[in-house]
């Protein structure tokens, strides 16, 4: 955690803060949600209450929060009561180990007659060294909130939503790794902050500058596309949102909850969107970095400051991060849910042996230009 | 280090905790969930002993992917009648005694004999002074221990070619294609 008392100070604030990023960012999220759906569908969504309809949310949280509870009569009581709180903790924990800018120094400085410092303070809740494997591991254990609350609302319907969702997120979560192992082999490192720094700059292939920025995804198209379908599913949104499919399993692994059990799982949702366009942005699309438009961390720190700098790129990472939250949005109400069958085939039958292929021929590739 | 061991005093009470309650449980899906706990605790200690990949490996495989799975079996399975054959009479509970002691005397003696703690420690710090763990793992993997790890690699395609093929026999989900 730190040295001394300052540092740790800092770091639990720090954690704190990022936990409250991945909560406060539900509510826009559902106004960008209502909102986007409404306007693709040409309708005009929530705009009674304040402007453009966005103090909505506020109301909407006062509901889940005095919301009548219901619990079902059964003596399954713990698992049913731990199941939102398990939703929540994957995508926080996963999303505390995103690089979310640069790191800020802090010189030695005099407070209450002593003196503190220097300090290196990451832009990120912890760093695990390992960076993606932990991100995978963690979330992977998201499946249990899903079979938890199936089992814990001892109800036919949450039961099959829940079977339903633990057996999707484990079939996308072997496509899900073998895309990311194409990036990881051009890379070479596991480290989410190395990755980043990776994809500075413009692309240079043979010598040759091309007018292309040096970033992931012009490297592993495929790899892409498949995280991209991997993560949809994984996250059970439409057009895989069958663990919820309302014409067959009425609300699937949340029938039973209502308020602010139910929102939690809501926030659970959002959170695992989060961290899914967090990994997209740092593997595919450089990070904080953003070649042209604005100079290199170093010569923004020259000219503004580490602090000014790190609040800009910054910027620039959840800039990037709403776009694609912005494309969850846009495919989910674009795009009909798939049946159960066509779901199993296209993860085992497409994405799978695409994964594998695009794996073997990046390692050939990699293999042929490093010896 | 003081909170190194209260870290890993800790981790240690709760893999415990959570290994006596998948004995002791009743219901087989609440004992899975407690084997998931305990797992993620056996994760927790890797990452303590900063051997980072093996924590994450363990939490994405282990506790994230077959457990999965055996929790989804025993949900799809009628427990009833196994869970009344081993909650009940004198021998089921004589059975649990015995299973929690050997677990308990398994603990004592490794705590007992593990000179090789130390050892373990002072190679982690080793470890983190040089290169990455993880390259060395595959370093050691790929060169050293290559003849098992192949073996190993085969072995899991076999079983995973028997239990497709079994089940290709029984009918299946796609039995007629």
């Amino acid at each position: 955690m730190g040295a001394d008392l300052f540092e740790i100070g800092v770091n639990t604030a720090k954690l704190l803060v990022i936990f409250l990023m991945m909560v406060q960012i539900v509510p826009l999220l559902v106004w960008v949600e209502r909102r986007g759906s409404a306007y693709i569908q040409n309708r005009f969504g929530p705009n009674r209450v304040g402007p453009l309809g966005l103090t909505q949310l506020l109301a909407d949280a006062v509901k889940f929060i005095f919301k009548e509870e219901f619990i079902p009569d059964k003596n399954r009581r713990f698992i049913f009561y731990a199941a939102p709180v398990v939703a929540l903790i994957p995508g926080a924990l996963a999303f505390a180990a995103i690089p979310l800018s640069i790191p800020i120094s802090v010189e030695t400085f005099e407070l209450f007659g002593q003196s503190w410092g220097p300090y290196t303070f990451l832009f990120q809740g912890y760093e695990v060294g390992i960076g993606i494997v932990f991100v995978l591991g963690v979330s992977s254990l998201g499946a249990y909130a899903l079979l938890m609350a199936g089992y814990g609302s001892s109800n036919k319907y949450s039961m099959f939503g829940a079977l339903r969702a633990s057996a999707q997120m484990i079939s996308y979560e072997l496509a899900l790794g073998l895309s990311l192992v194409g990036i990881l082999l051009i890379f070479n490192t596991f480290d989410f902050q190395q990755i980043i720094d990776a994809q500075k700059g413009q692309m240079v292939i043979a010598g040759n500058a091309l007018p292309l920025p040096n970033w992931g995804i012009f490297y592993q198209p495929i790899g892409f596309i498949l995280f991209v379908i991997a993560v949809f599913a994984e996250t059970n949104r439409l057009p895989f949102d069958l663990p919820e499919a309302e014409s067959e399993l009425v609300a699937g692994y949340h029938t039973e909850y209502g308020g602010i059990k139910m929102n939690m799982f809501y926030i659970g949702e959002y959170g695992h969107m989060l961290v899914a366009s967090g990994l997209m942005v740092t593997f595919y699309f450089g990070g904080y970095n953003l070649p042209w438009f604005l100079p290199q961390a170093e010569e923004l720190i020259a000219s503004y400051g580490n602090v000014m700098a790190a609040v800009i790129l910054h910027l620039v990472f959840l800039a990037k991060v709403g776009l694609f939250l912005w494309i969850f949005v846009w495919v989910r109400w674009t795009i009909p849910r798939f049946r159960y069958d066509q779901l199993m085939d296209l993860g085992w039958k497409t994405m799978l042996p695409w994964a594998l292929a695009n794996t073997i021929i990046t390692a050939i590739v990699v293999f042929w230009m490093r010896s | 280090m003081a909170g190194d061991s209260i870290l890993f005093y800790a981790l240690s009470f709760l893999i415990i905790y959570f290994a006596l309650g998948v004995l002791m449980n009743p219901n087989p899906i609440k004992a899975a969930f407690n084997l998931v706990l305990a797992m993620v605790g056996v994760a927790g200690v890797f990452f303590h002993l900063q051997s980072g990949f093996l924590g994450g490996v363990q939490l994405a495989v282990y506790a994230g992917a077959v457990m999965v799975l055996f929790v989804m079996v025993l949900m799809i399975f009628d427990l009833k009648k196994e869970r009344d054959a081993f909650s009940q009479g004198f021998l089921g509970n004589i059975g649990k005694l015995l299973a929690a002691g050997i677990v308990v005397s398994l603990v004592i003696n490794n705590v007992i004999l593990s000179s090789d703690l130390q050892l373990a420690t002072s190679n982690a710090a080793k470890a983190e002074s040089g290169r990455d763990t993880t390259k060395i793992l595959a370093d050691l993997i790929f060169t050293e221990y290559v003849f098992a790890f192949e073996v190993l690699g085969i072995l899991l395609l076999l079983v995973a070619i028997g239990a497709v093929s079994i089940s290709r026999i029984k009918g299946g989900t796609h039995a007629d294609s």
